[in-house]
Order: structure tokens, then C-alpha cells, then sequence
């Protein structure tokens, strides 16, 4: 029990950093590809509106 | 034309586009619409021969250049009527595989009875690995699964709110479990490759079905049986190819271009189809299937007559070693 408990553990640890890393060494897409040409805003978290009512086209 | 023509000519171009990734000069399409040439019947024919409409454009993520590109229309049929099927028949019939299994035949019992003496199989460093790996591939398992008919199976019974927060959650247990379960499969690997060498014993042991089709046969075996090699090259080559298109999916912005990401889509939901049916069976040797299996995975240590029934050449060297209690080990007799 202790050893798959300790497996669970490390596994956690180990998404958790690896989540921690990528955080700092990405940038999200609407930064990434901004350009001087053409500057791409914080899109949100809500892109299909408040009326969406589930229903996929 | 057929749709799973049209599906493998998808899949063609997909492995075209891959050979001629190193050289995007190559790799730009024929039809490329200009103020002069654009004509309605010939971008209609550029888009019935499968071809891409690409054009110039000046932001940093060059995918962007793609406008129409056609074979998405196979992905999307891929994704929403073969890949159900195909998943469809691997999971729920190796399910119904084992249930047949598990009535016509019984769980394999041992024969001589546990004999109270045992010996220790796995060390505590396997078995912390085999569970790092099995752990992981179990969210895997079930978040891919919500990815690929979570909407279809599983959206109808919570409701859309409920729904959309587990499978929220459900991707970033997805993304970010890869990589303690990549981890798991590189030990794994280092660990136990010397052991799952095939040999001629493993030959001998497939042509007596395992001893697991007939009471009382019991073919010799090391330290692993063929079954078991096999299970083991299953992970690590289906965990690889896992690793590998799930690392295009995690940074999609490596492919070339769009169509290699689908190809790797289509290899990631395959392989993890597959995948999933042989670890059912995996599971259910190893804890229902077999009396005194889980006991390796579990504690570490088995029982000896269960030792000598299912790896009897394993505990032979493991006696010559001094690492397991020699001599004949009947049946445990209860205290009167």
C-alpha cells in the first residue's frame, strides 16, 4: 500500500512541476503571435457567448 | 467516392506531407489563387483533388496559411464514425472477451493449493514503478476516453455545467499525467528489458496456450511467460508511440503543418484503443483472472506453489541463488 501510495504521490509531483515549468517557459498563443503588424487581444474565456445553448453546428 | 477511400487518401497525404517535412518548399501545394488566376472551377478542382488553397500571410503561426484544406473533412468522419467503431470493437469486446472467459473457463486456481511459504517477486522499486505507470494510464485512459465519446456517452447524463467542469478537469489531468507516465515507461523499460527477451521456452509456453486454456498444464516458464513479454512490448511500444504523437498534440506548434497534426491524432486515438483493450485484459489476469496474481504487484512477494505452477524455472534459479525456500511445499494444512 505504501509503494502505490508513493507511486501516486510522484505522480502528482511530478504533473504538478512539469505544469509549473511550462507555465513559465510558455506564453499563451494570443502573445505568442502578436506581431507589429497585427496584435492579437486576450480572447477570453467565453467564446461561444452567453447564449450559447450547447447545440454544436 | 467513398469515404474510407477518401479517408485513406487523407491518410496517405498525411504520410506524403510528413516525408517532405524537412523541405516546406516542397511541401507548398499546387494551386496558389492570385488576382489573376482565381477562378471559381479551378479552385473547385484544386479542392476536389484533395489539394490545399494556401496563401501569404504575414502572422507568426505559418498554419494560418492554410484557408481551405479538404482532407479535414475525412479527419472529421475519422474522428466520428470509424474511430467510434474501432473503439467500439476493441473495448467492449475485449470486455465481453473476458466475461466469456471468465464463465466458460473460471479463475485459474492453483492447483496444488497455497502452500503458506513465499518468495519474493517483485521489489519494492517494480512495483513503485509498474504503479507510477499503471496510475497514470489509468486517468489517461479515461480522460482520453471522455476526449473521443465523453460528449456522446457521458454530456447526456450529467447535463452541459457538470460536464463541461469534469472534462475541464479531465484535460489537465490528461496533459499533465503524461509525463509522470512517460517517466514510468522509461524505467519500466530500463528495468525489467533484460527479463522479456522472447526465447525458445516463451515458443513452448504459446503452443500449450499459456496453461491458461486447460486445467492443470502448467508450461515452464522464467521469469516472465510469453504472455507477459508481450504485454511488456505492447506498453513500451504502444506507450512510445503514445508519448510521441501526444507530444505533437501537447505543442502543436512542431508539426509542419495542420495535416501532420491530424495524422497524429489519428495515431494517438488508434493506439490508445488498442491500448486500453490489452490492458483490460492486463487487469483482469492479474486480479480477478488468476488466483494469487495481485499478490506480485500487491506485496511483492507470491506464493511459492503458485511460483512453481506459473514460473516454475524462475524459482528454480532463485532457489540456486539462495532467494527462495527449497524443497517440495504442499498444500497448507489448517491448524486442527
Amino acid at each position: 500500500m505504501k509503494v502505490f501510495l508513493a507511486a501516486l504521490l510522484v505522480a502528482t509531483v511530478v504533473a504538478v512541476g512539469v505544469s509549473l515549468l511550462l507555465n513559465t517557459i510558455q506564453r499563451p498563443s494570443y502573445a505568442a503571435f502578436t506581431a507589429e503588424g497585427v496584435r492579437v487581444g486576450d480572447p477570453g474565456n467565453n467564446l461561444v457567448g452567453p447564449n450559447w445553448n450547447g447545440t454544436v453546428i | 467516392m467513398p469515404s474510407s477511400f477518401s479517408t485513406l487518401k487523407a491518410l496517405c497525404a498525411a504520410f506524403a506531407l510528413l516525408s517532405v517535412l524537412g523541405h516546406p518548399a516542397a511541401a507548398q501545394l499546387s494551386f496558389k489563387p492570385t488576382a489573376e488566376a482565381v477562378q471559381e472551377d479551378k479552385l473547385l478542382n484544386a479542392l476536389k483533388e484533395g489539394d490545399k488553397i494556401t496563401g501569404r500571410i504575414t502572422i507568426p503561426d505559418a498554419m494560418a496559411a492554410s484557408l481551405i484544406q479538404p482532407a479535414g473533412r475525412d479527419w472529421r468522419d475519422f474522428q466520428r464514425s470509424k474511430l467510434p467503431i474501432i473503439g467500439g470493437i476493441a473495448i467492449i469486446g475485449m470486455f465481453a472477451l473476458l466475461a466469456i472467459f471468465l464463465m466458460v473457463r473460471g479463475r485459474i486456481r492453483v492447483h496444488r493449493g497455497f502452500s503458506g511459504a513465499k518468495i519474493l517477486r517483485f521489489a519494492s522499486f517494480e512495483r513503485f514503478t509498474h504503479w507510477l505507470t499503471a496510475s497514470c494510464f489509468v486517468v489517461l485512459a479515461l480522460s482520453g476516453l471522455n476526449i473521443s465519446f465523453g460528449r456522446i456517452l457521458i454530456l447526456p447524463l450529467f447535463g452541459p455545467e457538470a460536464f463541461a467542469t469534469m472534462s475541464g478537469y479531465a484535460k489537465l489531468a490528461h496533459d499533465f499525467l503524461a509525463f509522470p507516465f512517460m517517466l514510468g515507461l522509461v524505467i519500466m523499460f530500463l528495468i525489467w528489458i533484460k527479463d522479456n527477451i522472447p526465447g525458445k521456452i516463451d515458443l513452448q509456453w504459446l503452443k500449450q496456450g499459456g496453461g491458461i486454456l486447460f486445467k492443470d498444464q502448467h508450461p515452464p516458464a522464467r521469469r516472465f511467460n510469453a504472455g507477459q513479454k508481450g504485454i511488456f512490448w505492447i506498453v513500451i511500444i504502444g506507450g512510445a508511440l503514445m508519448s510521441v504523437s501526444g507530444w505533437f498534440l501537447l505543442f502543436p506548434y512542431l508539426p509542419a503543418n495542420v495535416t501532420a497534426l491530424q495524422f497524429w491524432t489519428v495515431i494517438h486515438a488508434v493506439i490508445a484503443m488498442l491500448f486500453i483493450a490489452a490492458m483490460m485484459a492486463h487487469i483482469y489476469i492479474g486480479s480477478i483472472g488468476m488466483e494469487g496474481a495481485f499478490d506480485a504487484m500487491g506485496t511483492g512477494e507470491v506464493d511459492l506453489n503458485w511460483a512453481r505452477e506459473h514460473h516454475s524455472l524462475w524459482v528454480e534459479e532463485e532457489q540456486a541463488k539462495g532467494q527462495a525456500p527449497s524443497g517440495s511445499a504442499p498444500r497448507a494444512m489448517p491448524a486442527e
